[in-house]
């Protein structure tokens, strides 16, 4: 009986042609063991098996009743239409396989096997089948390994000599690629070493650049055209040892650099991110007062400009209270203004009053004085350094008199209304400034006849009181004082007060009035210039 | 009113990757034909192997000898083209046979309908490639010519010699009238064919 069976064995290595690129990959596996499947439906299964890069014909029977005593194996090929030949290591054999490495070397051709069981001479079983070498990539067995971690690297010593003989011809080696398998924290990686030529000695591959304190694991193996068969050795695993302190340091002190780096990088632009946008370092455009960069001038500031001042003493003069019309006019002010009184001297005196205010507010009283014949005005010497202080009021100052050209020594008083040198008044609301140019007043202390109500001033010292009264006036007035240890503010109480000086046009004369001395309290011009100026 | 935008809005993006799928198709990089016929080829094989369970041993008897133009390989140096075209030969010529509907026997259709497929995909891929070599040889063309002319024998000969074994292969099927056995013999020739140009593949790798 014929067994028609179809089966594609994979025949040994020595079969293949060129042509042939089984990868050999060193997770290096040599001789995965190939069963081809039984397409048999006959006595016997005929199964092709590649073992050690050899090929192997087996069969079993199915019916395991029959046992023949001895096999014969014979063959053909589809592609010509030859005889069945008889394979010779393979006839009268008691084994149930065949050695086929060297007789089935056509990759291309589809062999037809046939395998008779015989007990004597008498023919028990014969199987057949088909085998087509070429679809059946040739799983190889690995060859055997070594790994050796070394410092910097492992070596992986492949020992071909095992399979070597296995491999039928150097065309047939040729296809073969040697690939490394690494598997370091589940990460596979294949290496694919170059082999050229015979392989018969140990063939050392070495694998760099790897991790350390990691465990890494080698598997070799032959791999073939079908993916899927392929068979692998076992694993080799070594723990790959720092020794590679060198350059895991470099590795490490780079990483460190390039950390720091990336940091500094990103503090420095937020940093100018947050100027830019104003969150930070704001800028302070202070005003130049504020500027205290000038530490000089912070520590040492600059002093104002000193003023030139007189010492001021105020007298209280309770004087009616009189209406500031604010007119004037001399016809106007007539019901007002209090007539110009005569003095004894002759002086006719205006005076200016003002009120007095707990403020210390000091007003000047001004007289006209218009007294040809004043010369016994007792005023007080001129403080040398004293001017006239004219403090505004918060009320409105009253006029009483208005000085007149003034004659005769040292006509210093004038018209403050008409005197050039004065200033115009300034009237607000509730005051009148006057500005009055104490160099071409004549200022004198009002006599206690002349103004009874006038409390006698305190002078001190070389002081020169200056008395601007009305004794129409019941207002208190402040007198002003000048003083030339600088301006005072006297006390309220008795004063003394000073006539103007008289106007004398020939007792005295203008040459003299810079430094004379009339004795009776009149201050010439000159002293009043030292006064006031 | 604003349904037909919409629609086309949500039409436009898949028509564009769709646009630029078939043109990524349809732009075959030539420099990976050998990785696609080695692919195509090996399936090809596979489907044959799968298409029958097992050889009829019975038809074993009406085995022929197509006598497969092995000399191809014979060529020291063949060129890329010479083997592209050769391939294209035996594409044409397999698939030729394959689209015959005259099958009598219990292949599995889907496998053989796999085959006709796969054939068809590596003609089309062939011609493609080929035509860009046309383009851009007009050079090789001159080489050719002196070559012919030194003696080196004309690469067309394998592409005549496959439609001399192809015909033997169509005249069988034809002179057995298609029978099971035929078809039997044909594919098991065709597998040994397909595997002959899966080695072809290897040469077009290494230049």
């Amino acid at each position: 009986m014929v067994l028609s069976q179809n089966v594609s064995a994979v025949g040994p290595l020595n079969l293949y042609p060129m042509g042939m690129y089984p990868m050999v990959h060193i997770s290096l596996m040599f001789g995965i063991s190939y069963v081809l499947p039984d397409f048999s439906n006959e006595s016997c299964t005929l199964k092709m098996t590649l073992r050690n890069l050899q090929s192997i014909l087996s069969w079993e029977l199915k019916n395991h009743s029959i046992v023949p005593t001895h096999y014969t194996l014979w063959y053909t090929i589809m592609s010509k239409q030859e005889d069945m030949k008889i394979v010779g290591d393979c006839t009268n054999i008691t084994r149930s396989f065949c050695d086929l490495t060297d007789v089935w070397v056509n990759m291309t051709e589809t062999y037809i096997p046939k395998v008779v069981g015989f007990r004597g001479n008498a023919a028990l079983v014969s199987c057949m089948g088909s085998f087509f070498l070429t679809m059946d990539t040739l799983p190889l067995d690995p060859p055997e390994f070594e790994i050796v971690g070394f410092t910097d690297h492992i070596s992986v010593n492949v020992n071909f000599q095992s399979v070597a003989s296995k491999i039928p011809n150097e065309e047939g080696l040729q296809f073969y690629l040697a690939l490394i398998e690494e598997q370091s924290g589940g990460t596979v990686k294949k290496h694919k070493p170059q082999i050229n030529g015979n392989v018969t000695e140990n063939f050392i591959y070495v694998i760099d650049k790897l991790i350390p304190k990691t465990n890494y694991c080698v598997s070799v193996y032959f791999e073939p055209k079908h993916p899927r068969k392929i068979k692998r050795s076992p694993l080799k695993c070594t723990l790959f040892q720092p020794g590679w302190k060198s350059e895991s340091s470099e590795s490490a002190t780079i990483g460190g650099i390039i950390t720091l780096f990336l940091v500094a990088a990103v503090v420095i632009s937020t940093v100018a991110m947050l100027k830019r946008i104003g969150y930070i370092c704001l800028r302070n455009n202070f005003p130049k007062v504020l500027n205290f960069y000038k530490l000089s001038v912070w520590v040492f500031p600059e002093l104002p400009p000193l003023e030139k001042v007189a010492t001021v003493e105020v007298i209280h003069i309770n004087r009616k209270k009189k209406v500031w019309n604010y007119n004037y006019d001399d016809e106007s002010d007539s019901d007002n203004e209090a007539a110009p009184r005569k003095s004894a001297g002759g002086y006719t005196t205006h005076g200016l009053t003002g009120r007095l205010w707990p403020a210390s507010v000091s007003s000047v009283t001004l007289e006209d004085c218009s007294d040809p014949a004043a010369e016994e005005r007792d005023l007080p010497e001129p403080e040398a350094d004293a001017e006239a202080l004219m403090a505004p009021g918060p009320s409105p100052w009253q006029s009483e008199c208005t000085s007149r050209g003034y004659q005769g020594r040292g006509n210093l008083l004038q018209d403050p209304f008409s005197e050039e040198d004065s200033s115009p008044t300034e009237g607000s609301g509730d005051r009148i400034v006057f500005n009055v140019d104490l160099n071409s007043v004549c200022v004198r202390a009002l006599e206690d006849n002349d103004d009874s109500e006038v409390t006698p001033m305190l002078p001190s010292g070389p002081e020169e009181t200056v008395v601007l009264e009305d004794p129409d006036e019941t207002e208190s007035n402040l007198l002003l004082v000048a003083s030339g240890g600088g301006a005072q503010l006297p006390s309220p109480g008795p004063s003394a007060e000073y006539p103007w000086p008289e106007d004398s046009p020939s007792d005295k004369s203008d040459t003299s009035e810079s430094d004379v001395d009339m004795g009776d309290g009149y201050v010439m011009r000159l002293m009043n210039r030292e006064i006031f100026n | 009113m604003s349904a037909e935008p919409d629609v086309i809005r949500k039409c436009m993006w898949p028509v564009c990757l769709m646009g630029l799928f078939v043109t990524g198709i349809l732009s075959l990089d030539c420099n990976l034909l050998n990785v696609h016929l080695r692919r195509v080829t090996w399936q090809n094989l596979s489907l044959l192997r799968r298409m029958s369970k097992s050889f009829p041993i019975e038809c074993l008897k009406e085995s022929k000898a197509f006598e497969l133009p092995q000399e191809i390989l014979s060529h020291t140096q063949p060129l890329t083209r010479d083997i592209k075209e050769a391939f294209y030969e035996m594409s044409r010529q397999a698939f030729h046979i394959f689209i015959q509907d005259t099958f009598k026997s219990n292949w599995e259709e889907k496998h053989l309908r796999q085959v006709q497929i796969g054939l068809d995909q590596q003609l089309q891929y062939l011609e493609q490639c080929l035509e860009e070599e046309e383009e851009n040889e007009d050079m090789r063309e001159v080489a050719e010519d002196e070559r012919t002319q030194s003696g080196t024998p004309v690469p067309q000969l394998s592409n005549l010699e496959l439609r001399r074994y192809f015909n033997r292969i169509d005249r069988f099927l034809k002179d057995k009238k298609y029978s099971h056995c035929a078809w039997e013999i044909v594919r098991v020739e065709i597998r040994r064919c397909f595997y002959f140009f899966h080695k072809f593949t290897a040469l077009l790798r290494r230049k």
